[in-house]
């Protein structure tokens, strides 16, 4: 198991004075896969990558990092690993260009041939002083530095934030490309729809802590699938069977969620009744997310 | 100028004050209770019509004396007073002026980098309100040093026109150059170099005043072209003549509306002087650490070196004045006699030597703060997160710092060296004045030490190693007028190197020195290889 973990964290603490940022974070990332992080604004994510960098000193627990120790092996190890921080600061007298050669040797080189194609396929002038960017362009600097490298695992911090639809896409292709090289990418996001994309399994943090782990389709198992369905007569009485949640009438129409494992028993019950119309949707991710906050929700004081 | 224009002055005055709640009264008051302090010791010390006289005979006239403290008026028929102006007035006025230069460019070029400024021109603020906040908060703390120090001067004794017009000088000159860097600002591309140029002003207006009041020729107008030498031709304590303070304020005025005008004709974050496109690839050299902190900091490197051989040169170069002085004016035996032996001119040289380390001392200061502010601004994160050690990185920063300091250093015994050697004919002075000033290295790394220290183990107090160059310049200049007890000049390092040329070497006091600055740097080090990374 220990071999095939880019990166493990184990109920890693952090505290800033009263803060608890991480309060026994666990994370687990294997070698070569595309993996998805997330939680709420202030979940905790940056301060755990920023751990992972050697940046911030972990306060308890464990974080392993391609096998080696984040704080103490820290160069050693960042010759191996790309990052690109949340809030692209780039030195403003610098030009783009300037900044991914910077950022390309100190990393201990990168591909020629990749940073020329990078440069195209995002459509930047590395002519240009940071301090004239706009934020997405900011950005793609950041991207084009890390994707240039040689890096064997990605370490990205809301990569995607600023940049427009297309050039999303792009990011989204590189994810990809990296994946099939055998590269590991770590991404936070608050994009779900990208995670869904781009992702072979996603953790979910909440306060510091890890709500969920997992693959998608796990992920999903856990729950719940929404079917509108029109049955012979008024079908009211689904709202008694198990399983059932959230039962509304919409028109001739009745709507209600089904946790995962009663679809089956639940499906067989319908047909018995007749069905005249059915259409069921797996949950998103927006809707697993969201189902993960409800508790949040309801703290803050958000009714449903 | 419109009335909308100047909309939300009032609301972001009330930010910079919060904003500078601290570095702001610390100003203030330390410039308030240099003159409050000053004035009492003057006092006490010139008690007596003979101790008056003896004072101005031993500074009229002497040039070197003249370029660091004033031509004198009123040492006729002198009184107490004008040798309280001859004291503090140029030095309190460049007090003033670097405060109004820090502050206004603080709340205008520099606050631009941050996104801070868009988001505050998207509320309800006029075109013209950032620059009016940040100049009326400058026109609030000089009229406070002006009305306290003036208050308490009269508190003290001395007569209230006279007090008036010395505080009201010095004050207006911090007005004056508020509103200096408030063009300053839109002329250059970024903060950094928005302080250099109104920081340059500044000293160029210093010195100019300097070389005017000693010129005997031509050279002479040049102290009514500097603020500070309206603000001495304002004559407190000698027939006070008021219109000098009216010239400062009709200048400001000029000046600020100048900035208002300039201000509308570029856009926010720009300067006047439009970039062009760079280069697509780094020179490899400056793809290393180290590299790079020197591409970071040549600018800097270059305007502090030029800066410093220049003003060196001025003062080099009116070192042969004072050996005619001494053939002129026997009065000045006395003062021979409190030198021990050493010529007099020796004891100018080892002065101004001084001087320019204090200055020297704000680049090094600046220069290491970098690693701070490199921190504060997020680029050492993408630094740290490639294959670069932390040590590296503080120690590319440094290696350019220490470097820098023996440049700028050299540039200034350089300076002294060749305009004394210019003036007196004799090539051998400037080796001299090279190995004079380089002794006073170990006293800068002491100071670069103390700041690596904060930088390592409280790296939200770095900045405050501004006030040890506070304290040396206090203790410097006004050591002999604050009669400062022995322990509080021993804090600064500058006073334990021997005054060369005027003394002989001393090989224990500059490697006790050298020692001390290993040992802070080291410790600070140590303290960084252990500490989280933070904000500001
Ligand atoms: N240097 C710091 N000092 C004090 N508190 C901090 C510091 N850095 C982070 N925190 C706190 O730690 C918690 C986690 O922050 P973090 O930046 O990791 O959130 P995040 O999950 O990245 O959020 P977002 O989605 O908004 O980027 C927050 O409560 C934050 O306020
Ligand atoms: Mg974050």
């Amino acid at each position: 198991m220990g071999a095939d973990a880019a990166v493990r964290c184990e109920a890693l603490i952090k505290t800033f004075g009263p803060t608890r940022a991480l309060d026994g974070l666990d994370l687990d990332v294997r070698v070569g896969e595309v993996h998805g992080f997330l939680g709420p604004n202030g979940a905790g994510k940056t301060v755990t990558m920023r751990i992972l960098l050697g940046l911030l000193r972990g306060d308890g627990g464990r974080a392993t990092l391609l096998g080696g120790d984040p704080w103490a092996d820290a160069v050693a190890l960042h010759r191996r690993l790309a990052y690109v921080p949340g809030d692209t600061n780039l030195w403003p007298n610098l030009t783009g260009g300037e900044i991914i050669d910077l950022l390309g040797n100190l990393r201990g080189g990168l591909d020629e041939t990749r940073r020329a194609e990078l440069i195209d396929r995002f459509d930047l002038d590395p002519r240009k002083k940071a301090r004239a960017y706009s934020k997405g362009n900011r950005q793609k600097v950041a991207l084009v530095a890390a994707l240039a490298s040689r890096a064997e695992l990605l370490i990205l911090d809301e990569p995607t934030a600023g940049l427009d639809p297309l050039m999303e896409a792009v990011f989204q292709d590189c994810v990809a490309d990296a994946r099939a090289e055998g590269r590991t990418t770590l991404l936070s996001s608050h994009i779900l729809a990208e995670v869904e994309k781009v992702c072979d399994r996603v953790t979910i943090i909440r306060k510091g802590r890890t709500v969920r782990s997992g693959s998608l389709e796990e992920l999903r198992v856990l729950a719940r699938t929404t079917i509108s369905v029109q049955v012979a007569h008024d079908g009211m009485e689904i709202a008694g069977w198990p399983g059932v949640f959230d039962v509304r009438r919409d028109g001739v129409r009745v709507s209600f969620e089904v946790d995962q494992p009663a679809v089956g028993a639940v499906v067989e019950r319908l047909a018995a009744l007749g069905i005249v119309a059915l259409e069921s949707h797996p949950p998103t991710l927006e809707e697993l997310f969201l189902r993960q906050y409800d508790a949040e929700l309801a703290e803050a004081g958000v009714h449903q | 100028m419109t009335g909308t224009t100047l909309v939300g002055t009032g609301r972001l005055v009330r930010l910079i004050l919060r904003r500078d709640r601290v570095r702001l009264p610390l100003w203030v008051a330390g410039l308030i209770g240099l003159m409050a302090v000053s004035a009492s010791q003057v006092q006490a010390l010139y008690d007596t019509p003979a101790k008056i006289i003896g004072y101005t005979s031993t500074m009229r006239d002497n040039p070197a004396l003249v370029i660091f403290a004033g031509p004198g008026y009123g040492f006729d028929d002198p009184g107490v007073g004008v040798i309280l102006v001859n004291e503090t007035s140029l030095w309190m006025a460049l007090g003033c002026a670097l405060m109004s230069v820090f502050l206004v460019n603080r709340h205008t070029r520099a606050e631009e980098e941050s996104e801070r400024a868009d988001l505050l021109r998207s509320t309800v603020v006029g075109r013209h309100a950032t620059i009016s906040a940040a100049l009326i908060v400058a026109l609030m703390a000089n009229v406070v040093v002006t009305a306290s120090t003036t208050v308490l001067t009269t508190a003290v004794g001395y007569g209230f026109a006279g007090s008036l017009a010395l505080c009201g000088s010095f004050g207006m000159v911090g007005v004056a150059f508020a509103a200096v860097t408030a063009v300053a600002a839109q002329l250059a591309s970024t903060g950094r170099a928005a302080l250099g140029l109104g920081a340059a002003l500044a000293g160029l207006a210093f010195i100019a005043r300097g070389i005017g009041d000693i010129s005997t020729s031509w050279l002479a107008w040049l102290s009514w072209s500097s603020p500070f030498g309206w603000a001495i031709g304002v004559r407190a304590f000698a027939g006070e003549r008021w219109w000098a303070i009216a010239l400062l304020a009709a200048f400001s005025l000029a000046v600020t509306a100048a900035a208002f005008e300039l201000s509308v004709r570029r856009d926010l974050g720009s300067g006047m002087l439009t970039q062009r496109a760079g280069p697509a690839r780094a020179p490899r050299w400056s793809t290393t650490p180290l590299g790079l902190a020197f591409r970071l900091q040549r600018g800097a490197l270059l305007g502090w070196t030029v800066g410093v051989f220049v003003t060196a040169a001025v003062y080099g170069s009116v070192g042969n004045q004072i050996e005619q002085m001494l053939e002129d004016n026997p009065q000045l035996k006395d003062y021979f006699a409190a030198l021990q032996g050493a010529s007099i001119t020796d004891v100018y040289l080892s002065t101004a030597l001084r001087m320019m380390a204090m200055l020297v001392m704000g680049f090094s200061l600046s220069s290491v703060l970098r690693n701070r502010s490199e921190e504060t601004a997020g680029y050492a994160e993408s630094m740290l997160a490639t294959a670069t050690s932390r040590w590296w990185w503080v120690g590319s920063h440094l290696v350019v710092t220490v470097a820098g300091t023996v440049v700028v250093l050299a540039a200034s015994g350089l300076g002294v060296g060749l305009g004394y050697a210019l003036v007196i004919g004799d090539a051998a002075q400037v080796p001299r004045m090279l190995g004079a000033s380089l002794a006073l290295l170990p006293a800068l790394l002491v100071v670069i030490g103390l700041a690596v220290l904060l930088f390592g183990w409280l790296p939200r107090a770095t900045v405050a190693v501004w006030g040890a160059l506070a304290a040396v310049v206090v203790i410097g200049i006004f050591g002999d007028v604050l009669r400062l007890p022995g322990w509080v000049r021993d804090l600064s390092p500058l006073q334990h190197v021997p005054a060369l040329p005027a003394r002989p070497w001393q090989t224990l006091p500059i490697a006790v020195l050298g020692a001390a600055a290993v040992v802070l740097t080291a410790a600070g080090l140590v303290g960084f290889r252990r500490r989280d990374l933070t904000g500001a």
